[in-house]
């Protein structure tokens, strides 16, 4: 049996979407997590994609899998005493209490800080909200779009001429859960090696401020707010060797004139291996392709001469590039073109990754065993891999599976 | 102040860009002692890339110490350039590790295994040492050494297939947006937990976060719906599974919104109460018992109506009020805000104190991004700015390592320290 980094740690977990992503990260190293859900299920028992071939329900939602794997399911009512009286006893037995219930919501239960650390002192309590527990915003309504809008992601994706855009995958929620499990661990190496439990505050807005990447240093150093740019980014036109291309089958995204990895010249000679490099071995292109780099394109594009000058050139080169990457499939241009040492990435679609080269050779994909439905699915891996404490992907529980034991255990 | 969690524990921070950075300034924030291992002879980036500070006169700064996207991931950390081309400087390197509880990398494989830093070396100096490397793709496997720079990560694993609208291209999300949360957090989450098990057993171990391994469980649904039903979905744009009205709506422009006058708001119902409650706030409650309207599956059914009608009602109104009309009503909506708003107006974030400002002798008093989680009894804070490039060589050389002046003098000249 190999050895679990969270061996021994009791978690009671009462979280929907917001949270339940912190409380898969800790159950899959180890801990006991036991989801506390209300009768039917939350938000993720209930939305599809649902599995094929099985009646579609809480214990077929593909993307409530994909956050609770490993834990144990219990139902409880929280509007009733008796579910409350029960999950105090569970928090009361736990080392750690997640939660992402709007702020209030489990104090008005008998469920709040203040009073479960009166009679738990070690338990460190953990909530999950869209913008904390306290502040003029701590009451307003949250939804993952909102937390992106306030957070000041979306301000930064998208076309200009189209309205700002959400990251796929409910990033507010999975950038608080993330910064909750880490939270959640400090204080409990704090609470085992002092005894003292304390209160853990995630909110989501304040958890997607990093990933303004520069905008909130450029408001902060130079008064100047950092925009959607879409496809082309803060230049212009359509620079050959960077950016999106189509390929037969998808699309490969180029990064060539970084300064890493081999340079355009190297592009240009795998389109002449393919016969594809139609007129560019010719000038004005032969000697404007090895002065291809990001440097170079600055300067050009700051000054309108040489820029008048060029751009018909680029223009051209870009799109005899376009024509090559149209006659390639887009996973044999990223193999190829990687191969070559060349900065090709794969706009990778579920399937791609699903059948990814590195991850299969890895063997990244569990099976886990659905009993229940009498097979096994496969599900990725872990975020990490720990030398001594590897992660195990155990099966998500069904609605409601772990009730009885659990609540039997109590006495 | 309160003794901090972390306090007693150091990392040798031997990372660069975004990802490695972050990581370690989070146990910097909760109490640990960071080294930081440059040099000028193999710079991280991230010191010569805008935003620079600006001179009074409007000009940039110059130099490696005045970029806000390198200051923002490395505040109180020590900082120390040791040239590990040398073989000194590897064995310098070494005396580092052997003090230090945790070591954290995102160099490439090919880079870790140049300067001698692979797990079997630094656990054979210090057995109880947690060695985290973040490579593109992993230590091993047949795309190891596949390249990984910048807005190419990205794509590949999966979030700008998925992201924006299905009439676009696959154009991503404006940033490199798995460096900044997602990889360091998760690093952070698999050190804690080697921590805990290091406290119980005393030993320590290797940690491996492959950038693709770990972006590609941030995907919710995506893969896991391929691996279960064959299924490989695509972006939906701002729409949303669970919500009608789901997205970003026009409002009325603001020409003082400093070069980003144009006003969004995003609203997202994902009830029929939340729905009527909208309706009755704009004025309309007879939209709420529209037959096209007036259920989630009818909503759903004719949305580019509903946004149409959404739409109408928000242009011309302050994004503000629309958040305080909807608010006030339990409808979930929120601006979206530009880091103007964000760092300058929102009366939330300032209340909270997110943002900590710091002093720093080039760029002057500069904001950074506070703890992402508050703990109530021993909250983490930023115990000073970001180094300058070698500010404490000197420091790390004679307190951590143990060096003696002349030592360090002689290195310095060998340029092994810089």
């Amino acid at each position: 049996m190999t050895d679990r980094a969270l061996e021994g740690v009791r978690i009671i977990e009462v979280c929907d979407e917001t949270g339940s992503y912190a409380g898969k990260l800790l159950a899959d190293l180890g801990a006991d997590v036991i989801k506390v859900e209300p009768p039917g299920g939350g938000i993720e028992r209930k939305t599809g994609p649902f599995l094929k071939g099985a009646e579609p329900g809480p214990d077929t939602a593909i993307g409530f899998w994909a956050h609770n794997s490993s834990k144990k399911s219990v139902v409880l009512d929280l509007d009733t005493a008796e579910g409350q009286a029960r999950a105090k006893q569970l928090v009361l037995s736990a080392d750690v209490l997640l939660e992402d219930n709007p702020p209030g919501w489990l104090a008005a239960r008998g469920l709040g800080y203040a009073a479960l650390h009166a009679e738990h002192p070690r338990l460190v309590y953990t909530s999950i909200t869209g913008f904390g527990q306290d502040g003029p915003h701590a009451g307003y309504a949250y939804s993952d779009i909102v937390g992106q809008a306030m957070g000041g992601v979306m301000t930064l994706a998208g076309e200009p001429a189209d309205p700002p855009n959400m990251i796929y995958g409910n990033q507010g929620n999975i950038s608080a859960s993330i910064n909750a499990a880490q939270g959640t661990l400090v204080a409990l190496l704090h609470a085992e090696s002092t005894g003292q439990g304390q209160h853990v505050d995630v909110s989501a807005q304040e958890s997607l401020s990093m990933s303004q990447e520069t905008a909130m240093q450029t408001w902060d150093l130079q008064k100047r707010n950092r925009i959607r740019t879409g496809e082309r980014g803060a230049i212009p036109i359509a620079l050959p060797a960077t950016g999106i291309y189509e390929c037969k089958d998808g699309y490969v995204s180029l990064f060539v004139l970084a300064p890493a990895g081999e340079d355009t010249p190297s592009l240009i000679d795998w389109m002449r291996d393919c016969g594809m490099a139609e007129d560019l071995d010719e000038e004005p292109y032969a000697s404007l392709i090895p002065q291809l780099n990001m440097a170079w394109i600055t300067q050009v594009m700051g000054n309108i001469e040489l820029a008048t000058q060029h751009v018909p050139a680029l223009a051209h080169i870009h799109a005899v590039m376009q024509r090559f990457f149209r006659s390639l499939g887009a996973k044999e241009a990223y193999e190829e073109g990687q191969t070559r040492r060349l900065l090709v990435g794969l706009v990778s679609t579920p399937k791609d990754l699903g059948e990814n080269t590195q991850l299969r050779a890895r063997g990244w994909f569990p099976q886990v065993e659905f009993d229940y439905l009498g097979r096994s699915i496969e599900f990725p891996g872990g975020p990490y891999r720990l030398s001594e404490t590897p992660v195990q992907i155990g099966r998500p529980p069904r609605l409601g599976e772990h009730t009885a034991e659990v609540l039997a255990s109590l006495g | 102040m309160t003794k901090r969690p972390l306090e007693g524990l150091r990392v040798a921070d031997f990372s660069w860009f975004g990802a490695g950075p972050i990581a370690a300034q989070t146990l910097c924030t909760f109490g640990a002692e960071v080294v930081r291992v440059e040099s000028e002879t193999k710079l991280d980036s991230l010191r010569v890339v805008q935003p620079f500070a600006l001179n009074e006169d409007g000009t940039f700064k110059t130099g490696y110490n005045v970029s806000g996207y390198f200051n923002n991931f490395n505040a109180g950390k020590l900082g120390i350039q040791l040239n590990l081309n040398t073989e000194k400087g590897q064995e310098l390197g070494y005396r580092i590790v052997e003090k230090s509880d945790i070591f954290l990398t995102n160099f490439t494989p090919r880079v870790v295994e140049k300067w001698n830093l692979r797990y079997e070396q630094l656990a054979a100096v210090n057995p109880r040492i947690i060695a985290a490397y973040a490579p593109m793709q992993g230590m091993e496997g047949p795309h190891r050494d596949f390249l990984g720079f910048g807005a190419v990560l990205t794509p590949v694993t999966g979030i700008s297939h998925m992201s924006g609208f299905p009439t676009r291209p696959p154009i991503g999300v404006g940033t490199n947006y798995p460096d900044y949360v997602v990889n360091p957090g998760h690093t952070i989450t698999a050190v804690l937990a080697a921590l805990r098990y290091r406290n119980r057993t005393g030993k320590g171990q290797c940690v491996e976060l492959p950038q693709l391994e770990s972006v590609v469980n941030v995907l919710g649904s995506a893969v896991p719906e391929y691996l279960a039903n064959g299924d490989s979905p695509t972006r939906g744009g701002n729409r949303s599974p669970v919500a009608a009205p789901h997205g970003a709506f026009r409002c009325a422009d603001d020409e003082s919104s400093t070069n980003s006058p144009d006003r969004w708001i995003a609203i997202a119902c994902k009830t029929d109460a939340q729905w009527r409650a909208l309706c009755e706030a704009f004025g309309h409650p007879e939209a709420a018992a529209d037959d096209r309207f007036n259920t989630f599956d009818a909503r759903k059914a004719n949305e580019d109506a509903l946004d149409a009608l959404v739409s109408s009602w928000t242009a011309g109104r302050r994004a503000e009020d629309v958040m305080e009309l909807l608010q006030s009503r339990g409808v979930a909506a929120g601006v979206v805000q530009n880091a103007e708003d964000i760092l300058d107006k929102d009366p939330h974030i300032r209340a909270r104190q997110y943002y900590t400002y710091l002093d720093h002798p080039e760029t002057g008093r500069a904001a950074y991004d506070g703890p992402a989680f508050r703990l109530s009894d021993t909250p983490g804070y930023h115990t000073g700015p970001a180094p300058l490039l070698g500010e404490h060589t000197m420091e790390v050389c004679e307190r951590v390592i143990g060096l003696e002046m002349d030592e360090i003098a002689d290195l310095l000249a060998e340029g092994v320290l810089m």
